[in-house]
């Protein structure tokens, strides 16, 4: 962590220094921070975050607590009041006896990572193309990506439904040699093709900005110019390569409209976590805090790797690297 | 290894080393571009193809050849069958049911806010103190839940009788008896619903740009004496404007694409028909209409394409390269 | 430790050619230096060098290998950057061993490398730092040892000093030298600053535009420059040049006439038009004269700016007037300009007699630019009839 330690002069304690609010007795008091505030605004500024990130955590994080209220609910209530009458945990350990709903999570978690790898690898070697080389119809490449995001992923539905059905030959040319309907190939590919934009996007600009000097270092020093992508300059972008990976995780974990239509129901056809949430709905019942308790069940792995991947996003990487 | 592979992988190595710059940037390019075209590219041109083609109501077959008849339906309002006007020139249908603009204003409300709010998110993320691992990983979480389970969050907060925020603001007079089922009132719960879950989105982006900011210039510009919000005028926000704009750019083109929440929340595309809902609807209802489907795709990704046009001039303007502009 | 040899090396880029027509052959062992202003092609030679850069045409060998289309890597190369570009993310042992690691070096080889690199720049005990808890001139001596660490056949150096400040550079300047006598390794290093170029170099290859001017040892490029470019640019302060005319038996530039015996030169004829330069350490002051090789006659001429330097002193001198009323149109600034000794009793605004030392007086040809000579010699016969003043 040394490496960004210093140069925050901005890196205020925040701790303790927002306490006190109650206190309703001393007028003085709050003149006396009236005072240092103007005299020392630095101080005022750290306050006002603090404030202001309490009420942000609070609206952001009161639906989450609402789930954990709705899972502690007696099943078939629907009215949650805003304290929860009862801790049952046993609500967590239903969710797995109910349905396999660690197969349901493994079948969503094999999507993300697989796309999660394959989009930063392959995205990596367009981002560094297009972030560091120059080459003819750059601009209009980029731009293809982007016209991709235009169109409503539904839209792509039937011609991909129908070729990995082998219904119809794939670009007309070639009809898919087996079926893949039904498995994590007929997830994994689209949802590759659909996130791979964004994360171009991101690792273009990351990769953009890192000086050419450090990679002619490493091509002297004896990598060839894939190695220097790999060795120096992901390492470096870390922040940008770890933002991406996250993106692109989430996003497919928590997709449903492709991982449900191009799967069966079952966890064992490759249903997603989604649909793990879902079978708790029959016909006539709703399992509301089943449905939450899965749902907060379902968010931990993600959690997990926020945790291990926001340590890549700090800042001072590439501090040091250069002198110009 | 042996002898023979590494030998094939050394000449490959020299080969791709001595490449132009050119063909080597093309090269990289080949597995993504591979992956979007059998999977993007060529799917999109066959649904654009779809467009020229009449419905026919079952069997999910195409008709005849039937040219711009399909846009033309749905612009002047006049597809029998569409679930929601697209856009209704006669006005008589309220704003907020029209999809287009529904979409629109949807689209502007949420990313404005998604924008400020991921702001805010990102320097609660940046500073340092005890505690900001926990509060980074609170921030993203929302960002964690698959949609349908927010939808069935808000539908128990916005649930009538029930729900937790039902009662006060139907006292406050800003809601109705039946939230989820008045356009106006599920307009603005899609769009909270929204803003909540996706200003992580823009948080992680924008940490990731301000994270990358030398630090170095901070010191210069304290040296030069410049004020807290002039550090953030002149050395953050130009700075972390090429990444802003991405994440603004994408966040837009998801806003303008908004379908998940309207139907995991239970408001549903005949309370806000938003335009990707008449997509599915065309596509999954209960006659599948995919000429007309496939237009609405199109015209989605033409109102898209002008607001993305509106961003690139914008990028162009202040003279901010992206790549593209 | 290799030969390095460039034929007929062009880069060109769109519509500019960087490098045109390079013929280097650098011998084993030498100590080499680019030198030119920016822009001439020094920087891209050393990148076609080290493989950065792909020529447009041509051949470069390394050893006795043709290198050409190599990658870096395989080219037996080391370099040192101008901008440093230690990899931030790595300490110094990882920033040195990086190229071992990559050549798959067992670790106790590696380590006594990385242990004798270190030391070579005495960096020992620093090898746990990040880059960016070290000085600048910290960086440059890990940079340094990331070069050696490999041994390499020749170490490419692309204005290594530039960024760091003025003390720091004359220490690195000396350790470089003191590297270079221990390595014996071919060392081609690019410069823009002439006089490290002059200090550290067997040999200096000026370069202007692309293309080579003079290649030759320090001391000839500055005695016998090849040409005006490289008269100009070698040498600090710069030679003063000024047009002249061949005269019967005379050179003449506004003001100046110069008793010169044609004859013995080759290729210039009464009546040319020539380009004359001298140095300003080849003025003397009339005092001084007996130490100029070959004074000239006397001139009178006043004073103008004094730039006194410590160990010299330079005098900025007033333009004389010539019969037509102009002033020789010495460059930029209008008259000559002189260095003479610190102790020398002179100050603004004051009328000296000054000599020029002929024997170091050099022609170009006015056209090219080419040298034609380097010193001139009196004509027996006119020389004191025209001048009659003369010393001799």
């Amino acid at each position: 962590m040394s490496i960004d330690a210093r140069n925050h002069d901005d890196a205020e304690t925040f701790d303790g220094s927002g306490d006190g609010t109650g206190d309703e007795e001393n007028k003085s008091r709050i003149a006396r921070w009236a005072d240092d505030w103007i005299q020392n605004p630095e101080k005022a500024y750290a306050v006002m975050l603090v404030f202001l990130g309490g009420v942000l955590l609070t609206t952001s994080l009161f639906p989450l607590y609402w789930l954990f209220n709705v899972s502690m609910a007696p099943p078939g209530q629907t009215d949650i009041p805003l304290l929860p009458t009862t801790i049952d945990l046993s609500v967590f350990i239903q969710v797995f006896q109910q349905v396999p709903f660690a197969r349901f999570m493994f079948n969503s978690l094999f999507y993300a990572f697989t796309v999660t790898v394959f989009v930063l690898l392959v995205g990596s070697l367009a981002g560094y193309a297009f972030g560091r080389l120059e080459f003819r119809g750059k601009t209009p490449l980029l731009f293809s990506l982007l016209v991709l995001s235009f169109f409503p992923p539904a839209t792509l539905f039937i011609p991909l439904f129908r070729a990995f059905n082998q219904q119809v030959p794939m670009l007309g040319l070639f009809t898919l040699p087996v079926e893949i309907y039904g498995t994590p190939g007929a997830v994994v590919t689209p949802l590759s093709a659909f996130t791979m934009p964004l994360a171009i996007f991101i690792l273009t600009t990351f990769y953009g900005q890192i000086p050419d000097g450090l990679e002619d270092a490493a091509r002297v020093e004896g990598t060839t110019r894939l190695g220097a992508l790999f060795r120096v300059i992901m390492p470096l972008s870390a922040p940008g390569v770890a933002t991406a990976g996250i993106l692109t995780f989430i996003t497919v974990y928590t997709e449903f409209f492709f991982s449900f239509l191009m799967t069966g129901n079952s966890a064992a056809e490759w249903a997603p976590v989604v649909d793990g949430v879902i079978a708790f709905q029959t016909q006539y019942t709703v399992r509301y805090d089943l449905q939450a308790a899965a749902s907060l069940i379902a968010i931990v792995p993600v959690a997990i790797l926020v945790v291990v991947a926001q340590d890549k996003i700090i800042s001072g990487l590439t501090q040091g690297a250069l002198k110009e | 290894m042996s002898g023979g592979s590494d030998g094939v992988l050394t000449g490959l190595a020299t080969w791709t080393e001595n490449l132009s710059e050119q063909a080597y940037a093309y090269l990289l390019l080949v597995p993504a571009f591979l992956v979007l075209l059998l999977f993007a590219f060529w799917p999109l041109a066959s649904a654009i193809r779809m467009s020229f083609f009449a419905d026919v109501l079952t069997g999910g077959q195409l008709g005849e050849f039937s040219g711009i008849t399909n846009y033309v339906q749905l612009l002047t309002n006049t597809n029998a069958l569409a679930p929601a006007a697209f856009v209704d020139p006669s006005f008589q249908t309220p704003v907020l049911e029209q999809a287009l603009f529904m979409t629109i204003l949807f689209a502007v409300l949420s990313v404005t806010g998604e924008t400020l709010l991921g702001f805010l998110y990102a320097m609660l993320m940046k500073a340092e103190y005890k505690g900001r691992r926990l509060v980074r990983l609170l921030i993203i979480l929302p960002w964690a839940i698959p949609i349908v389970i927010q939808g069935m969050i808000f539908f128990l907060l916005f649930r009538p009788g029930y729900g937790l925020l039902t009662e006060p603001l139907q006292q406050l007079g800003i809601f109705s008896n039946l939230p989820l089922n008045t356009t106006f009132d599920s307009f603005v719960i899609v769009t909270v619903a929204d803003i909540w879950k996706t200003s992580a989105f823009m948080a992680l982006l924008i940490l990731a740009g301000l994270e990358s900011v030398n630090q170095d210039l901070y010191e210069v510009a304290d040296v030069m004496g410049a004020s807290r919000w002039q550090r953030f005028r002149y050395i953050t926000f130009p700075l972390v404007f090429p990444v802003l704009m991405v994440a603004m750019l994408f966040r837009t083109m998801g806003a303008l694409r908004v379908y998940g929440i309207i139907e995991s929340t239970t408001v549903g595309c005949s309370t806000v028909p938003s335009m990707t809902c008449l997509v599915t609807q065309f596509m999954f209802g209960s006659a599948t209409l995919y000429g007309s489907a496939a237009a609405v795709s199109v015209l989605i990704a033409i109102v898209v394409g002008l607001f993305i046009m509106v961003y690139l001039g914008f990028i162009r303007r202040s003279n901010q390269s992206l790549g593209l502009a | 430790m290799s030969r390095v040899q460039l034929t007929d090396v062009t880069k060109r880029y769109d519509d500019v050619t960087a490098v045109d027509n390079m013929n280097l052959d650098l011998k084993d062992g030498e100590f080499i230096c680019l030198v030119g202003p920016s822009g001439c092609g020094k920087s891209t030679t050393l990148e076609t060098i080290a493989g950065l850069t792909k020529p447009t045409s041509g051949e470069i060998l390394i050893g006795d290998r043709e290198v050409t289309n190599l990658p870096p890597k395989d080219r037996g190369i080391a370099m040192v950057f101008q901008n440093i570009a230690l990899f931030p993310h790595m300490d110094v042992y990882d920033n040195i061993s990086f190229g071992l690691r990559l050549r798959d070096f067992p670790q106790d080889e590696m380590d006594e490398r990385v242990d004798e690199a270190a030391r070579v720049v005495r960096m020992q005990g620093m090898l746990d730092r990040m880059p960016s808890e070290m000085s600048g001139g910290q960086r440059q001596r890990v940079a340094i040892a990331r070069a050696i660490v490999r041994d390499p056949d020749v170490f490419l150096m692309d204005e290594p000093l530039a960024n760091l400040d003025a003390k720091l550079r004359v220490n690195m300047r000396t350790e470089l030298q003191r590297l270079h006598k221990q390595l014996d390794t071919t060392i081609i290093y690019v410069t823009h600053n002439q006089a490290e170029a002059m200090t550290m170099s067997d040999r200096i290859a000026v370069l202007d535009k692309g293309e080579l001017q003079q290649i030759a040892p320090p001391l000839t490029c500055y005695n016998e420059p090849a040409n005006r470019f490289v008269a100009g640019f070698i040498g600090s302060p710069s030679m003063n040049f000024a047009d002249a005319t061949v005269g019967d038996g005379t050179l003449d530039a506004n003001g100046y006439s110069i008793s010169f015996d044609t004859t013995a030169i080759d290729g210039v004829g009464t009546g040319d038009a020539v380009e004359f330069g001298i140095r300003p350490e080849d003025i003397y002051l009339k005092s001084n004269s007996a130490e100029a090789e070959d004074p000239s006659r006397t001139f009178s001429v006043t004073t103008d700016v004094l730039e006194p330097m410590g160990d010299e002193i330079f005098v900025y001198l007033k333009p004389i007037l010539g019969a037509s009323g102009e002033a020789a149109d010495f460059e930029e600034r209008q008259g000559l300009l002189m260095s003479v000794d610190p102790s020398s009793d002179i100050s603004e605004e004051e009328d000296v007699e000054i000599v020029i030392d002929r024997a170091r007086l050099h022609l170009f040809d006015d056209a090219s630019g080419d040298a034609i000579s380097h010193g001139i010699v009196a004509d027996s016969e006119i020389g004191t009839a025209d001048d009659g003043v003369q010393a001799d």
